[in-house]
């Protein structure tokens, strides 16, 4: 998981990420929102955007390092399990990294804002809940890097699904709303501010299921298949 | 004592089309440097896979210092080397780290990886390139460091898939006496094509063809297997009289002309071979050609090879309705 992990963030992916992401977040923030909107407005880059390199980072974990390099891997004392889990752990760790470091930016500049219009444990909230998304599609990017051997189909077929639930569920079905991400960004600044519709918790618990479904899935899958 | 490996009835078949490995039979003796030959898709790399756990028999059973090798059986890959044919490293790891890391999959104490890390760059002749990134390394110099990845945890077994492949004569060389000194201390598993490589530093061999061991058995019993008594002439100057001077020797079974400079010479096996040979440097002598070299044994285990997989090919079918 170590190497795995620094591997990644020593990567010229991970610092040109940061810069851009930093970059975007400074120069694109509406100039006479309020904090709760330029907070929204800054984490819903993170679902358009920045979730397209989540999506090549995790898809890629296990399906990139098929053939002998797997194989001189996988021929040392390791058991299958202790591989896909260090695949889970470091690669929503580097996710998380990575926001946090993004978030470091986006709430002072938010703070900023002509109007302070938030509420701490909204605010809080907010930022978990677009946390636990991330760690949803990473673990998402994971199982299906799992199942393919070649690393663009897991991308593609994630890409698609990530794109359906942010533009096409909400269009399908309102009970679908939970599942998607931009009907998220749009409750994030009433969820900044403290106000809730009481059926934020539906969509943790959809996300948190969806993460641990998918994470069971890939260990159990990866731990009998041939390399 | 159990062999250090075991394989009973094993099978392999890729996606109900491809039988890699078919109802084999191996066994390999503690202390046996163990030459895998066979021609390219023959399923060699498939066993070594099977051998390692990275895949699962369709049926039948493998078995490694005694115990039934899994997908997930650490415990014995712990006591394993392997090099895969071409390795593949981290990029912008450099041997220290990836050595490092290695060890640390081993589970190996810091004095330990340290000092053996340092032993094993110098042995395989990376020492100068120690701190540089792997991305820039000749293919000699990542199966050097392939070779060391495998060495570091000082495994009772090493299992290398073409070991050889890829490097320059020099590089090949020094492989190969670096495998010479390994295997007199270790159980090795060297799986070729390269025949040459099988006959010099191995003293077992198993030929397998279409996922069947066909023969295995030590390198002298090869030998015997396929004894042609074959004399080997490299000749400068017209070899038409020589040759014509040549078949009426008593004991000469045949004369093969190959290319304009060699010379195949098949002896009756049971004719007294000193003697012949002796004849056959004065026949040159007396001719006033210019011999270049002489030799008994070129080829010999590529003969047994090519020998015991075209008899597979043609008893294959009547061994198969017997069994």
């Amino acid at each position: 998981m170590q190497a795995d992990l620094m591997g990644l963030l020593k990567s010229k992916i991970t610092y040109g990420w940061l810069i851009a992401a930093v970059f975007l977040e400074i120069i694109a923030r509406p100039p006479f929102g309020t904090t709760s909107l330029v907070l929204a407005q800054g984490l819903s880059y993170l679902f358009y955007i920045w979730s397209m390199l989540i999506i090549g980072i995790a898809a890629s974990a296990v399906a990139s390092e098929s053939g002998e390099f797997a194989d001189s891997l996988m021929s040392k004392p390791i058991r299958r399990y202790d591989y896909i889990l260090a695949k889970f752990s470091s690669r929503t760790c580097y996710v998380m990294i990575v926001y946090l470091l993004i978030i470091a930016v986006l709430v002072p500049l938010s703070l900023r804002a002509a109007l302070n219009d938030y509420e701490v444990y909204g605010l809080i909230a907010s930022i978990s809940l677009v946390a636990l998304t991330l760690v949803m599609l990473t673990s998402l990017g994971v199982t299906l890097s799992t199942l393919f051997p070649n690393v663009v189909v897991p991308i593609v077929i994630l890409l698609i699904l990530w794109y359906a639930m942010t533009f096409f569920f909400p269009l399908l079905d309102p009970s679908l709303n939970l599942l998607s991400p931009s009907y998220l960004v749009s409750q994030l600044p009433s969820i900044a501010q403290g106000v809730y519709t009481g059926e934020e918790w539906k969509t943790v618990a959809s996300f948190a299921a969806i993460t641990i479904a998918s994470a069971a899935l890939a260990t159990v899958y990866f731990s009998e298949k041939d390399l | 004592m159990p062999p250090i490996i075991e394989t009973v009835n094993l099978t392999k078949i890729f996606g109900n089309r491809l039988i890699a490995v078919n109802n084999m039979n191996l066994q390999v003796e503690e202390g046996a440097t163990y030459g895998l030959l066979g021609p390219n898709g023959a399923g060699k790399t498939t066993l070594i896979r099977l051998l390692l756990g990275l895949i699962k028999p369709t049926a039948g059973e493998v078995r490694v210092f005694g115990k039934g090798m899994t997908i997930n059986s650490a415990d014995l890959r712990q006591r394993i080397g392997y090099l895969p044919t071409n390795p593949k490293f981290p990029p912008r790891m450099t041997p220290i780290t990836y050595l490092d890391f290695i060890g640390r999959l081993f589970n190996m104490g810091r004095d330990e990886w340290m000092n053996r890390l340092s032993k094993l760059l110098r042995a395989v002749d990376l020492l100068p390139s120690a701190s540089r990134e792997i991305k820039g390394f000749s293919t000699g110099m990542v199966t050097r460091l392939g070779l060391a990845a495998s060495l570091m945890n000082d495994p009772d077994l090493l299992i290398l898939d073409e070991p050889t492949s890829g490097l320059d004569p020099a590089g090949r060389k020094s492989t190969l006496d670096l495998l010479e000194e390994i295997g007199k201390k270790k159980t090795i598993l060297i799986s070729s094509h390269i025949l040459s490589d099988i006959d010099r530093i191995c003293n077992y061999v198993g030929i397998i063809n279409e996922g069947k061991v066909i023969s295995s058995g030590s390198i002298k019993d090869m030998k015997k297997l396929i004894k042609n008594n074959v004399v080997r002439l490299e000749i400068e100057g017209d070899l038409e009289p020589l040759c014509t001077r040549l078949r009426s020797i008593e004991g000469i079974t045949s004369v093969d002309e190959k290319e304009d400079f060699i010379l195949d010479i098949a002896l009756d096996d049971k004719a007294p071979s000193t003697q012949i040979v002796r004849e056959i440097v004065d026949l040159v002598s007396d001719s006033g050609l210019d011999l270049i070299s002489i030799n008994s044994s070129t080829s010999r285990i590529e003969d047994a090879f090519l020998k015991l997989t075209k008899e597979e090919e043609s008893t294959g079918f009547l061994r198969a309705v017997k069994s």
